[in-house]
């Protein structure tokens, strides 16, 4: 993209690939008021880099350059909480219809739940899809229509097969509670480009919170300025404003507050921490507008909320989630720097999230009618405005399911040793299925990536070494990879 | 890859030659570190404005400022030091009356009696304790992802808060923690148990799953108790020698192999007020029993088949509505050997019944698998030691001891006795606890098996009122309200008389339950610990018997040795009083107490990449000071907060920034926010509301706790939530929904120092929340009360209430303006969110 970018220093790739995105995203991004990227220009001239975020907590989401030029500028995670089966959605494994109620041949006597039964086959006909055919199910008829767009993984392996700590793991890369998410990682890093929006933003499932709650959006050990700020169609941002407060009484608190800071501001001469927590309040007193302006999705056109199945009555869990779906789209295009998108909720065997132990049929058939649509509606739309040049869209899961279901169960216990997920946008190769799992899908046999790879391979695409984003905690640099991590060049654009 | 990768490489090459420099140090003096030296003997510095120095840590400050060529700062006026060393030590402002009493105070000693004044309230321990809470990671709740209540956790949290304010000798506090249940401490072993752990329902059912959570619980241990005493991160040779300290993977296992024989879990406390208490407990449950059964004598006959129908005179002969807490069905006397109950409906999920009670007519409990009786069902989803069919008769109350059937909203159990038994009362209940009201029958049927084999119906919920979804509290009373009216006068006496009897024995048991019990570990006969290749617990390696970090010491056990020696052989080599590294970590985190910043600034990381001291010879010195005062904290809290580096003033002065931004060299007193706990704590005790009861149960952050819709924070507290946030509920990684925001660590890992961020949120939070337009109506009230009508009285007195001062001319003036048309509130809600308020001067 920039020619000689190689021989630049550090310094002068972030420049380079600055004035490159405005010059591109002037007209990408045209909802994006022009005085933010003025704004932005301006306090990136400071070239802050990542250890001075400490030293200047006052401004912790200033943009910052990242280590070398970026594909991405911004990224949602569609996050299907519970685990999905790959056999019903993703990984096409025909054998098993020839093996349908047949014991695995060498398979575990004992899985996570329980005793193994018999192997059983996909729940769905799979059907090819598009130009390059691809095998996906009938269970999710609207994204299989986008595979042509989509760079599959089929070969990641979890640390854990426990919901709590594999959730951990996917967000924080740790199995154990208390690592920092990576959303408050890439917010950490790059801040964000809208100075009167949080960097992270969780928009949580209208059927509740997922299995491992607040750790997929904690800061850890970073800066609490850096958790996500959860907020959904549902449930708006809190403390927005003061309830039973007259308008008159809030100005004039307001007016004296501005009076006291002052006085003692000046009697404190240099002290920034002073000064930052002032603006603090004027941030705040931004995004009380900033803020129930996005949630008003009334001034969506009618052909957009039925698109993305927004007003279907008739499932008003759909009709939530899908409201979410268009909530992450504004808040990318008013350059929210990160959104996690959740689809499921907490474990409750199945009925509200994706862990299909005993019933998988009949739960998923309900689970997807929620997805399905909305979710794909998404990434059509982000295509249509321009924004998956610079939005990277990945779909996840904590981790996969076995290839037979649970000894007098119809469902699937859980399985770590080999899952699809997938992205599509910025930086991403269209239509490439990369790894592969044995024929009965039980594991990953080739082109293996533990989760540590797929989170490197985003922090990537934002223009970020996974190797080199660093945090001291207790006398170790930390990092979302641990010691691990390599980035999967095979879906790379 | 090592574990350690430098920070933001921009000049490659000096970090990378950083970074082989370490490695090198490493390889070539395993054992050298100035960390791991023996205290240095040395002599004071003499700095030439000696006469400068009040107190022993004055003069190596004093020295190093001159050395840079920097003058100290002037005295802060009296009542910034005022604030300053109560906020340090209690975490709470001065009233105006100490205020006012330090101000007219002229005695020379003046300052020394206010600290010994603070150094023995109880709010001292309130806030150091929770330092050390945040070290440790406590909190009330288990983590990942169910994130359950550990409802016995707080014993611990008051351990620590007693020993601070105790001032509990420095070995003592260490020994007791790790071997507590060796020294009459008992709580205080609930320190190697802090962290998250997986219940054994999480856990999965394959050993490989089981091994590795195993592996995972006390590497947390190990991880914990080399942080917090050694100052030492040596959780990364789990998986490989650590890179740059002299900790190799057999030192990381032959520490845990201190700790294989603990286990996370409950332990009854053995100290003679438990004794006690367990003996009345018992005494409380025999009278009980006695008046169930007298009252349940008085409780309508069932009449199966009977729909009470939706007339009024139908629902007035209806029974009361199950409930989850207790159900009791009488039916006449009948001789059977087989008792049958189905369950037709509940109101959500699979049925689940913690106990099925058959009694006798002499009022036993036939059904007791103790008695012989067998059970059978229609078939179980069995959760391992919480939801087997075999808890239906065993005599243990509560949804960990419960049978759940496997199919949703139906399943039967048959109790077969080992000979014919005459019964006339079944009494069973989802969970006698009061923890779960879900998979509740609402709908069922009690069979009896007669001679002939026949069953016949003894009783069903068709002539209870229709069950609404709604539970009753506590009341496990089967007699309508109606039918009580109708007894005579007397009865009804006698019948309110057991009631409330009833009601206070409940009381009491469950009072005295819960303080008989601390989440403080359960010891048992130890695992064998194997050296795991890359950490891998299906790669094990040879065993390795306790031991510790062989460059730090040489104590060693035997691979077969009894769990208690183990952990005292661990709590006497960390107490031996030449642990000069022990005694740098803990006069480190005294120091950083005090100025926001520690002489070295990465506290829980002494080895070789941590941060090497700004004043080595103080820290030492600090360090012999404390070992010869028998480990006593507040001879540490003396010697700072009365010297004279602690009484700077904070005023920044551009010219000593320039050379010392960060004030590390202590030019001037480094000014810092509340923290989340000192500022809830402050506003409520500026508006006189701060409940200062102490100890116990933690109070509740939030109405409902995980499921479906998460925690939904409490908005408007009771009395009960004004207490000082330390007794708060402490869920691990849900902040609370105000003060959370405030870099309040959430207890997933250890938070050795508190990052001060400046964020909207805590703005948007401060601004306008619940919390605080309720604290600034309380405080408006309390203005109004003690400074009468007048306006300039009351703002005067609002001054001086938050701020410790009065409002000069001007303030007055704005104030004055800022409340004309508007209510006193106004004022409040500002002085509250007003950064004087909100920093330590």
């Amino acid at each position: 993209m920039n020619p000689g970018a190689e021989s630049l220093s550090f310094q002068g790739h972030g420049l380079l690939d600055r004035r490159g995105f405005l010059g591109r995203s002037a007209t990408a991004l045209g909802s994006v008021a022009l005085t933010h990227l003025l704004g932005r220009e301006g306090l990136l001239a400071a070239q802050p880099d990542v250890s001075a975020v400490l030293a200047d907590l006052a401004h912790p989401n200033r943009p910052r350059p990242p280590h070398f030029s970026p594909k991405a500028r911004n990224v949602i995670v569609i996050f299907c909480a519970g685990a999905v089966s790959q056999l019903e959605t993703w990984d096409y494994k025909p054998e098993l219809h020839r093996w349908n109620d047949k014991p695995m041949p060498g398979g575990p006597a004992v899985t996570f739940q329980g005793p193994a039964g018999n192997l059983a086959r996909p729940q769905y006909a799979f059907r090819p899809r598009g130009q390059t055919g691809k095998m996906v199910s009938d269970l999710i008829p609207h994204l299989a229509e986008l595979t042509d767009d989509i760079a599959f993984v089929h070969s990641l392996t979890s640390k854990s097969n426990t919901h709590g700590p594999a959730e951990n793991f996917l967000s924080t890369g740790f199995a154990l509670d208390g690592f920092p998410s990576i959303g408050s990682w890439i917010g950490y890093a790059l801040g964000t480009d809208n100075q009167d929006l949080p960097a992270f933003v969780s928009l949580l499932d209208p059927r509740g919170v997922p299995q491992n709650g607040s750790n997929n959006w904690g800061s850890g050990f970073l800066p609490a300025t850096f958790q996500g700020t959860t907020w959904s169609a549902q449930n708006p941002v809190r403390h927005l404003s003061a309830p039973g407060i007259t308008r008159d009484a809030d100005q004039a608190a307001r007016r004296l507050l501005g009076q006291l800071n002052q006085r003692h501001l000046e009697e404190h001469p240099g002290d920034e921490k002073l000064a930052a927590r002032i603006a603090s309040y004027e941030l705040a007193a931004r995004m009380q507008l900033s803020v129930p302006e996005i949630s008003d999705l009334s001034t969506e056109p009618a052909h957009i909320l039925r698109a993305y199945g927004a007003e279907d009555t008739g499932n008003p869990i759909k009709a939530g989630f899908a409201r979410n779906c268009i909530l992450a789209r504004r808040l990318v295009e008013r350059g929210v720097r990160f959104v996690q998108l959740f689809n499921g909720a907490y474990a409750s065997g199945g009925e509200l999230n994706w862990d299909g132990h005993n019933k998988l049929k009949e739960q998923y058939d309900r689970h997807a009618g929620i997805l399905d649509q909305p979710a794909a509606a998404l990434i059509r739309d982000l295509r249509q405005r321009g924004l998956l040049e610079n939005t990277l869209v990945v779909w996840c899961t904590e981790f996969g399911r076995m290839p037979f279901f649970q000894k007098g169960a119809q469902g699937r216990d859980h399985n770590p040793d080999g899952f699809t997920s997938w992205m599509t946008g910025a930086g991403i190769r269209k239509g490439v299925s990369h790894g592969v799992t044995d024929e009965l899908g039980r594991a990953a046999v080739k082109d293996i990536h533990p989760l540590y790879d797929f989170n490197a391979t985003v922090l990537h695409l934002l223009g970020l070494d996974h190797e080199r984003l660093t945090f001291e905690h207790n006398g170790v640099q930390r990092r979302l990879t641990n010691v691990e991590g390599h980035v999967i060049r095979e879906i790379l654009a | 890859m090592p574990c350690i990768i430098p920070v933001w490489i921009r000049h490659l090459a000096p970090v990378l030659w950083g970074a082989a420099a370490l490695l090198a140090e490493a390889t070539n003096n395993p054992g050298t570190h100035w960390a791991f030296e023996p205290l240095s003997q040395g002599e004071p510095p003499q700095p030439k404005a000696v006469g400068w120095a009040r107190t022993v840590p004055d003069l190596w400050v004093l020295d190093a400022l001159e050395r840079a060529g920097i003058e100290p700062s002037p005295e802060a006026d009296r009542i910034a030091w005022l604030r300053r060393v109560h906020f340090d030590l209690t975490g709470l402002p001065p009233t105006p009356e100490e205020t006012l009493a330090f101000q007219r105070d002229s005695r020379p000693d003046a300052t020394e009696r206010v600290v010994e004044s603070l150094l023995q309230s109880p709010a001292y321990g309130e806030h150091w304790g929770q330092q050390w809470l945040d070290v440790v990671r406590y909190a009330d709740t288990h983590g990942f992802e169910v994130n359950t209540e550990r409802p016995n956790a707080w014993p611990y949290r008051d351990y620590v808060i007693r020993a601070f304010n105790a001032d509990t000798p420095y070995p003592d506090f260490i020994r007791e923690q790790l071997a507590g249940d060796q020294f009459g401490r008992d709580a205080a072993t609930g320190f190697l148990v802090t962290a998250s752990v997986l219940l054994p329902g999480q856990i999965g059912a394959d050993d490989i799953s089981k091994r590795l959570a195993r592996q995972d619980a006390l590497d947390e241990i190990v991880v914990n108790t080399a942080q917090s005493f050694l100052g030492l991160s040596i959780g990364c040779a789990r998986c490989h020698d650590h890179k740059f300290d002299p900790i190799s993977s057999r030192d990381y296992y032959g520490m845990q192999a201190f700790f294989a024989g603990v286990e996370y879990g409950d332990r009854e406390l053995k100290d003679p007020e438990s004794q006690t208490r367990r003996e009345d407990i018992r005494r409380w449950k025999e009278r009980k029993a006695a008046v169930v059964v007298t009252l349940s004598r008085l409780e309508p006959l069932a009449r199966p088949g009977t729909p009470t129908g939706n007339s009024p005179s139908g629902s007035m002969a209806a029974r009361v509505a199950v409930k989850a807490r207790m159900n009791s069905d009488r039916f006449a006397a009948v001789t059977t050997r087989r008792v049958r109950f189905t369950v037709l409906e509940t109101n959500s999920l699979e049925p689940c019944i913690d106990e099925l009670e058959v009694w006798d007519l002499e009022s036993r409990n036939v059904a007791l698998a103790s008695l012989g009786t067998h059970v059978r069902s229609s078939g179980d989803s069995t959760v391992e030691n919480r939801h087997e069919l075999r808890f239906i008769h065993d005599g243990h109350y509560g949804n960990s001891h419960s049978w759940m059937s496997h199919e949703k909203g139906r399943g039967w159990v048959v109790l077969e006795f080992p000979e014919p038994r005459r019964i006339d009362r079944v009494s069973w209940a989802r969970d006698r606890e009061g923890e779960f009201s879900d998979r509740l029958a609402t709908a069922y049927r009690i069979e009896v098996e007669t001679n002939s084999g026949d069953w016949i119906t003894v009783a069903d919920a068709s002539d209870r009122k229709p069950f609404e979804g709604r539970n009753p509290t506590a009341d496990e009373w089967e007699l309508p309200a109606a039918a009580l009216a109708k007894l005579d006068p007397r009865s009804r006496q006698q019948t309110q008389t057991l009631l409330d009897e009833r009601l206070r024995l409940e009381r009491a048991i469950a009072g005295a339950v819960a303080s008989q019990q601390a989440f403080a570990g359960i010891f048992r006969k130890p695992d064998r610990i194997h050296l795991l290749h890359r950490g891998d617990p299906e790669q094990p390696g040879p065993e390795v018997a306790p031991s510790v970090p062989e460059v730090l010491g040489t104590v060693r056990q035997p691979a077969d040795a009894p769990e208690p020696e183990r952990r005292h052989a661990l709590a006497q080599w960390l107490t031996q009083p030449d642990q000069a590294l022990i005694a740098r970590v803990m006069v480190n985190r005294i120091w950083q107490g005090h100025f926001g910043t520690g002489l070295v600034d990465t506290p829980s990381d002494f080895g070789r990449t941590g941060s090497r001291p700004s004043h080595p010879g103080l820290l030492d010195r600090l360090a012999r000071e404390f070992i010869a005062n028998g480990g006593s904290a507040k001879h540490l809290h003396r010697l700072i907060v009365l010297s004279s580096t602690y009484r700077q003033s904070s005023s920044h002065r551009k010219a000593a920034a320039a050379l010392d931004a960060e004030a590390r060299l202590l030019w001037r007193y480094p000014p810092r926010r509340l923290g989340s706990e000192p500022i809830r704590d402050a506003m409520l005790a500026v508006a006189g509301e701060l409940n200062r009861q102490r100890g116990g149960r933690g109070f509740d952050l939030f109405d409902q706790r995980g499921g479906l819709s998460g925690f939904k924070p409490v908005e408007s507290f009771p009395a009960n939530g004004l207490r000082r946030m330390i007794y708060a509920h402490k869920v691990r990684r849900e902040p609370e929904a105000v003060f959370g925001a405030f870099d309040c660590p959430d207890a997933g890992q250890s938070t050795s120092r508190r990052r001060e961020s400046t964020t909207p949120i805590q703005a948007l939070n401060l601004w306008n929340s619940r919390f605080t337009l309720e604290r600034s109506s309380a405080l408006a009230r309390r203005v109004r009360h003690e400074a009468g009508a007048r306006p300039q009285n009351q703002v005067q007195r609002a001054f001086l209430l938050t701020l410790s001062r009065p409002a000069t001319r001007a303030e007055e003036q704005e104030a004055l303006e800022a409340l004309r048309g508007q209510d006193l509130e106004v004022l409040c809600r500002a002085l509250f969110n007003s950064n004087e308020f909100l920093f330590i001067p």
